[in-house]
């Protein structure tokens, strides 16, 4: 026979207090505060500086750095944080389309607490026209919640890190050495700074006051030699030259730049861990142009737009003036992840979708290009 | 205006239980979800060549076709079984503790449990024994209670299922003396405790001893391309069914019907009116009825004051360039304690620089190509029983974020003699902040309230009639009558979206 529980002297105790059981829940809760509850919560008041999603902003100030580098200062609408060396995206409304880049954040983060923020941005598309261009004090913008992991991360870093940034690429360096110089980031930091000219490189006189023991910049010149600069491009002799010891190489520059440098580093030997790249925009492909009918689901709203093989479906949407999820516009935040009804296409650069979208049928519209008609449900911005 | 015979606010597990039985009922229904993905923490991310799984450990009472659970028979009454690959884990779970010198590997199979336990434990087989034999008919208990929707006959109750009501109403450790447990196999036994996130002192014994049955009997689950399978699997499933989903969209405000108090619409953060008349809210009730309901009768605000919010969360997660062999981990899943003592360690909990305690999975244990060969991913959990999260300043964040890390790491390589610290190629914290930004919920709460003494299992079930106050709202998720947890998370979304079809076909 099953054993019989007992706890209580008695065994008819026991069943006593299960019976009581609702009568306690009852009377605990009709013994609650009437205060009205509340209608936030101090952890998650801190979570939204930290990731404050979309900030209004206003254009405070617009430096000139170089003939095509210009950087914008804004104030934001609420204080926030990031780690130094973080993207967010700066965004605005040009006739009838929300355009939204994203940049590496120039200016400090401590500053960032204070509701300041700068992108500091090379000429050289149709946003970063526009802004060069038109953009002046006073002009409203919308500030994405600072993403991205190419930042200094103290568990796995070598306390010496190497930064190898290539021309506008110095941009997240600039704010990682304002970082160590004023105490919030703790790390040595090594700057190679490659440039064509003297006069392209922005932040000489900003970097070369924030020279210290712990922060080091190399300028390197490739299409100038110069009395004080490093002449050619950056390599593995010049890292040898500067840096010896284990050290972590963080990289933010253009693809050409990415591909040199792998071979370069090959010669240290180093594990993946300790090469950290800053992934680019991914733009336009080289293939026979041809034009398809991309069908958007966004909500109950249906749209048929036009889309160039060439360009990505994000670019597409955008061309259509329709308001869609951007981030990082490289393939792997997922901030863009639509699903995909019906269609064939090519994802530029690596898959870097999670195992089940593959799996389903979701797609990235920032790193994918059409190769016949498509439909697909995308989320509101 | 938009007209849904139900909204589902909150695309979590819950949430989308809940939107599929619906479905099924024949309601018309909108599930609408703040973020861009749905299930809430049951979700992946991926960092360089890693997929990291964002929260689920091992997937409890789903089982195999041939010994499946009950999660595995209503994953299978929503359709979605068969649309993700299932894993089972190896082992139920090695403890480790420091005070007591624990280090206890424990098996799946309630024959090969016993004999684990008084292989380290000898003379502790008769209480296991008994353990179990309550821990059956708790199981059979509910399974009865949840036939009759809740409204169990005391005298079948009695009859039957007698050793459920005479121990119902105690807790893990008051059970566990009264059957002369020697405390040594207390301690091992109670290595889950974390898994419910209250101490032995307030946990009540029926909902541990029904959980751990569950593992043992039916094992654990996986699902091969991490939580977020799970999640899309669902998704697809509502889409099959003809339900509309809306992803980015937030829920800002549920309507109140002038003449009854009840549901009478919903905001969207664009501002569109959405009417209906029945809502199934995924989240918090103190959030609800902080901020998304402008009147809530009084004994609702007193009835969720009382409640007392469950651990907050902490999860940190490595990518690491050697093969689990060459680390030297052989397990999928260990508990690291202080102290098996609950009560003691569940007061280190509560801070910073105190909290020890770890739930730590080695997932190439159970799945080994889930990363590259040569590589090995582990997560790593913890949960803080206080708000010494609130307290640290947002400069103070990043640091704060890597003191802890450190700490979870030196742990888990001092109790595992191993080094993981030389082979860190991918590295991902989340902290109560993270949560509180994902989800919304308060605190960064990842448990839902705390089942406490008098707020656990069985009193919420069986007050599930009471608890519904206001007409049309009911509530999914780990806030609701099932607690917190995958399992329980998915059950909840099943019993409020059956509710809410009864509720619906009742209207006419």
């Amino acid at each position: 026979m099953e054993f019989q529980f007992k706890r209580q002297i008695f065994g008819f105790m026991d069943l006593l207090r299960f019976k009581n059981m609702v009568k306690v829940r009852r009377k605990h809760l009709a013994a609650g505060s009437d205060r009205a509850l509340p209608a936030s919560y101090k952890v998650n008041e801190t979570a939204k500086i930290l990731h404050p999603g979309y900030m209004n902003a206003s254009l405070v100030r617009v430096e000139q750095n170089s003939a095509d580098t210009k950087t914008y200062i804004l104030e934001t609408e609420q204080p926030f944080y990031f780690r130094a060396g973080q993207y967010a995206t700066l965004g605005c409304r040009i006739g009838d389309s929300e355009v939204a880049r994203p940049y590496a954040i120039s200016s400090a983060p401590r500053e960032a607490l204070n509701k300041t923020v700068a992108f500091t941005v090379k000429k050289c598309g149709f946003f970063s026209g526009y802004l060069f261009d038109n953009a002046k004090a006073g002009d409203r913008f919308v500030v994405g919640d600072p993403s991205g992991t190419f930042h200094y991360e103290g568990i796995k870093d070598s306390r010496r890190v190497t930064a190898l940034a290539g021309g506008s690429g110095i941009t997240p360096f600039y704010s990682m050495a304002q970082a160590v110089a004023d105490g919030t980031e703790d790390f040595e930091l090594t700057i190679l700074y490659g440039a064509k000219t003297e006069a392209d490189l922005v932040f000489k006189a900003e970097l070369d006051t924030l020279k210290s023991p712990k922060i080091k910049v190399v300028y390197v010149l490739s299409d100038e030699t110069k009395e004080g600069y490093e002449h050619g491009f950056l390599s593995a002799d010049l890292i040898r030259k500067y840096i010896s010891g284990d050290f972590t190489v963080m990289m933010c520059g253009p693809e050409a730049m990415y591909a040199f440098l792998d071979k370069e580093l090959l010669a240290f030997n180093l594990p993946p861990r300790r090469i950290k790249k800053e992934a680019n925009c991914i733009g336009n492909r080289d293939v026979k142009d041809a034009v398809f009918n991309l069908t958007v689901h966004i909500g109950d709203k249906e749209f048929t737009i036009p889309a160039s093989a060439n360009e990505t479906v994000l670019t597409s949407m955008e061309r259509a003036g329709l308001n869609v999820p951007s981030k990082c516009r490289a393939g792997g935040c997922g901030f863009c992840h639509s699903k995909l009804i019906n269609g064939q296409f090519t994802i530029g650069g690596s898959d870097k979708r999670r195992l089940a979208d593959s799996k389903f049928g979701y797609i990235h519209p920032c790193c994918t290009y059409p190769d016949s008609d498509m439909s697909i449900i995308v989320p509101k911005a | 205006m938009k007209n849904y015979d139900a909204v589902v606010i909150g695309a979590g597990n819950g949430g989308l239980a809940a939107t599929i039985r619906l479905l099924q009922g024949g309601a018309r229904v909108l599930l609408v979800e703040k973020h861009n993905l749905p299930g809430g923490f049951a979700t992946s991310f991926k960092r360089g060549r890693f997929e990291f799984e964002a929260s689920l450990h091992e997937l409890n009472d789903f089982g195999t076709k041939e010994n499946a659970g009950d999660v595995r028979d209503l994953f299978d009454q929503l359709g979605v079984t068969d649309k993700i690959e299932w894993l089972q884990i190896p082992d139920a779970y090695r403890v480790i503790s420091r005070e007591e010198k624990i280090d206890a590997l424990m098996p799946f199979g309630i024959e090969a449990f016993i004999a684990q336990m008084e292989k380290y434990v000898p003379g502790s087989r008769l209480s296991m024994e008994k353990f179990f034999s309550l821990a059956e008919t708790i199981r059979s208990a509910q399974a009865y209670t949840s036939s009759v929707n809740g409204k169990a006959d005391p005298k079948i109750m009695l009859s039957r299922y007698g050793n459920f009501v005479r121990c119902g109403s105690y807790s893990v450790n008051e059970v566990l003396k009264s059957l002369k447990m020697p405390k040594r196999a207390r301690d091992i036994l109670n290595a889950y405790w974390c898994y419910l996130g209250a101490h032995c002192d307030d946990l009540s014994f029926t909902h541990y001893a029904s959980m751990v049955i569950r593992y043992i009997t039916r094992g654990a689950a996986m699902p091969k391309s991490r939580s977020h399978e799970i999640s899309l699997a669902f998704v697809e499933r509502i889409r099959e069914l003809g339900g509309d989903i809306l992803f980015n969209t937030e829920a800002v405000k549920i309507l109140t019907d002038a003449e009854d108090g009840g549901v009478g619409g919903v905001i969207l953060d664009d501002g569109t009116e959405i009417k209906t008349r029945h809502v199934i809210a995924n989240c918090a009730p103190h959030l609800v009825y902080g901020k998304m309901m402008d009147r809530v009768p009084p004994e609702v605000v007193k009835a969720t004051n009382a409640r007392k919010f469950a651990g907050r969360g902490y999860s940190l997660f490595l990518g690491l360039d050697k093969s689990p062999d060459e680390l030297g981990i052989e397990n999928h899943n260990y508990f690291l304690y202080d102290t098996m003592d609950s009560v003691k360690q569940y007061d280190l909990m509560k801070s910073i620089r105190t909290n020890d305690v770890q739930a730590t999975v080695c997932l190439n244990r159970a799945y080994p190509e889930c990363s590259p060969e040569g590589t090995t991913m582990m997560y790593f959990t913890t949960l803080y029983m206080e708000d010494d999260w609130a307290n640290v300043k947002p400069e103070d964040y990043f640091k704060t974020k890597e003191f802890t890390a450190e700490r979870m790491i030196r742990r888990f390589e001092e109790d595992l003699n191993t080094n993981l610290r030389d082979h860190i190629e991918e590295i991902s914290i989340a902290t109560p902040m993270t949560y509180a930004r994902y989800c919304g919920h308060p605190q960064g709460t990842i448990y839902g309230y705390e089942s406490q003494y008098w707020d656990g299992l069985t009193p919420r079930l069986q007050m599930m009639d009471e608890d519904h106050r206001i007409r049309g709202l009911r509530f999914a998720g780990g806030y609701s009558m099932r607690l917190s947890g995958y399992s329980s998370a998915y059950f909840s979304g099943d019993i409020s979206g059956r509710q809410t079809v009864g509720d619906i076909k009742r209207e006419g």
